[in-house]
């Protein structure tokens, strides 16, 4: 390994914030749960790709295992068992993704869930978790963030847009138009985007978006955007006014994705039905395929409480609070000193 | 006309966006929470320097601009341009110094470079994998320094400043990586 260069103020600052966070959901009536990162079974996430590794036992016969690339279902099990409003920051590892300013191939995961809850007391609680990260850095200052020179307002009420109205706004495209495949298609293909006959309602829906959505969420203030059609909310609920639509959320800042919410989906036959659908697509992909894990399912049997949960990109929020260009700075260790070719 | 797979579209590649040559700056790759894979790219407009950001799918294909590559040798700088010949004809270019960007920190006269051209305009520029420079001004390494700062400054005869080990003396030859434009070995 040549030489390395630690950035000992921004490693030392990430550690305030870490402590920061875990004091937020300490004072909030969460406790930290700590579950495994390698795994017999990892979630089913279709379009991921997971690292393998094997088990091997005293006569080195191996079991194959995995990575977590996010410690949801077991965090889901605990919660089924009865154990109430959990956190947790674990490690997180997405193979086949490179290496860039936004991914590391293992990355610090943030997730709580709370009982009793839907997806908007998420929002409130993502407001002043940010709020309260800022006030640990800044205690006299007004809970503000400055990124690579523009101010962000973290006072809530944050910016709240359905993602119906997003494609209004942002793209002209109502929502007739949005859950309409062939409409879908044929606007998309008028705004210049390549469509044939392979192309996806799917791939259409998410290439408007992240041209032409996200880059203006969370421009002076956080987005949460909510409200999701329901093919793009694998484990949440649907909405009750309006089943076409799913109780998901995510909220941005500066264009960038921090967190991903749900009202959790809670029917165990649903979610297995998902899953099977999951790794039908993660055949047909090419992907690493595995099992269905049906302890995650027998809990959701047992009895999942009705909860909400998100998972938030640590790494991401240090690289904000810290005023770098990328998540590989707020890294001890970064996959681009581990592996200099990567990036080559 | 030829194409590239969306989900390979890299840095370093020309393509045509919009139906105008534009150099792949940087590339990433972007799965939205579920749905298929997206590589997201930072574009430079090659005729007009503009950037811009821009989202394929992986599954689409991309029409790859058709850049040709020239061997031409720098003779000098002339402002912010660079002014090279054709060995053979005599014929010169002129490369901005936009498209010779950090480059020209490593870029001596006589020195053989790979220029590209679209339509005839240079648009991008290959140094020699390695150069040779010589170095103009080395700080005096301290006794101590080994623990902390195993390297020092050193400027080179192009003008650039670089990290070297501290045994490298003023008027030595350094062998610098031009891709990473990091020092390689010594070479008196």
């Amino acid at each position: 390994m040549s030489s390395h260069q630690f950035n000992f103020p921004v490693l030392k600052q990430r550690a305030v914030i870490v402590q920061a966070i875990r004091d937020f959901f300490r004072r909030s009536g969460f406790w930290e749960a700590e579950t495994p990162q390698l795994v017999p079974l990892p979630s089913m996430e279709p379009y991921l790709e997971v690292f393998e590794t094997q088990l091997l036992d005293q006569n080195r016969q191996p079991t194959r295992a995995f990575l977590i690339s996010s410690p949801e279902y077991a965090m889901k099990q605990m919660l089924a068992a009865g154990s109430g409003n959990i956190f947790q920051i674990t490690k997180s590892f997405r193979n086949a993704e490179g290496v860039s300013p936004r991914h590391n191939p293992e990355f610090s995961i943030l997730e709580w869930y709370r009982v009793g809850a839907d997806y908007l007391q998420i929002m409130d609680d993502c407001e002043q978790l940010l709020k309260s990260i800022a006030k640990t850095i800044h205690p006299d200052q007004q809970p503000i963030l400055e990124y690579q020179g523009e101010i962000y307002n973290l006072t809530e009420p944050w910016e709240r847009i359905t993602v119906s109205q997003a494609f209004k706004k942002y793209a002209q495209i109502d929502q007739k138009i949005l859950l309409t495949t062939p409409k879908l298609l044929a606007a998309s293909k008028e705004r210049g985007y390549q469509v044939n006959e392979q192309t996806t309602w799917e791939e259409v829906y998410n290439q408007i978006f992240l041209n032409e959505i996200e880059p203006n969420l969370g421009k002076t203030k956080p987005t949460i955007i909510y409200e999701y059609p329901v093919s793009q909310a694998a484990l949440s609920k649907k909405k009750k006014s309006d089943p076409r639509f799913a109780e998901r959320f995510e909220f941005y800042i500066n264009g960038l994705e921090l967190g991903n919410a749900f009202s959790e989906l809670t029917d165990w036959q649903e979610q297995l039905n998902r899953l099977k659908e999951d790794q039908q697509e993660k055949a047909k992909t090419g992907r690493t395929l595995f099992d269905i894990d049906y302890n995650f399912i027998n809990a959701l049997k047992s009895g999942l409480p009705e909860c909400a949960g998100i998972a938030v990109g640590v790494d991401r929020l240090v690289m904000l609070f810290t005023d770098q260009p990328s998540i590989q700075e707020t890294l001890a260790f970064p996959a681009t000193h581990l592996w200099p070719e990567l990036i080559k | 006309m030829s194409t590239v797979n969306g989900g390979n579209v890299r840095k370093g590649m020309f393509v045509l966006h919009h139906n105008e040559p534009h150099q792949v700056i940087s590339h990433e790759f972007v799965s939205p929470g579920k749905g298929s894979a997206f590589t997201r790219v930072k574009l430079r407009n090659v005729l007009t320097s503009k950037m811009m950001d821009f989202t394929y799918k992986t599954t689409e294909q991309v029409e790859l601009a058709e850049v040709e590559t020239r061997e031409l040798q720098y003779i000098y700088q002339e402002g912010n341009n660079f002014v090279f010949m054709n060995p053979r004809t005599y014929d010169q270019v002129e490369v901005s110094g936009e498209v010779m960007g950090s480059d020209r920190n490593f870029l001596k006269e006589e020195m053989t470079c790979h220029v590209q051209f679209y339509n005839d305009q240079p648009i991008g520029i290959f140094l020699p994998k390695k150069v040779t420079l010589e170095v103009t001004e080395a700080e005096e390494a301290v006794a101590g320094d080994r623990v902390t700062a195993p390297k020092k400054q050193a400027k080179l005869e192009t003008g650039a400043t670089i990290a070297v080990p501290i045994f490298v003396k003023t008027g030595d030859k350094v062998v610098i990586d031009t891709s990473t434009g990091e020092y390689v070995s010594r070479n008196n």
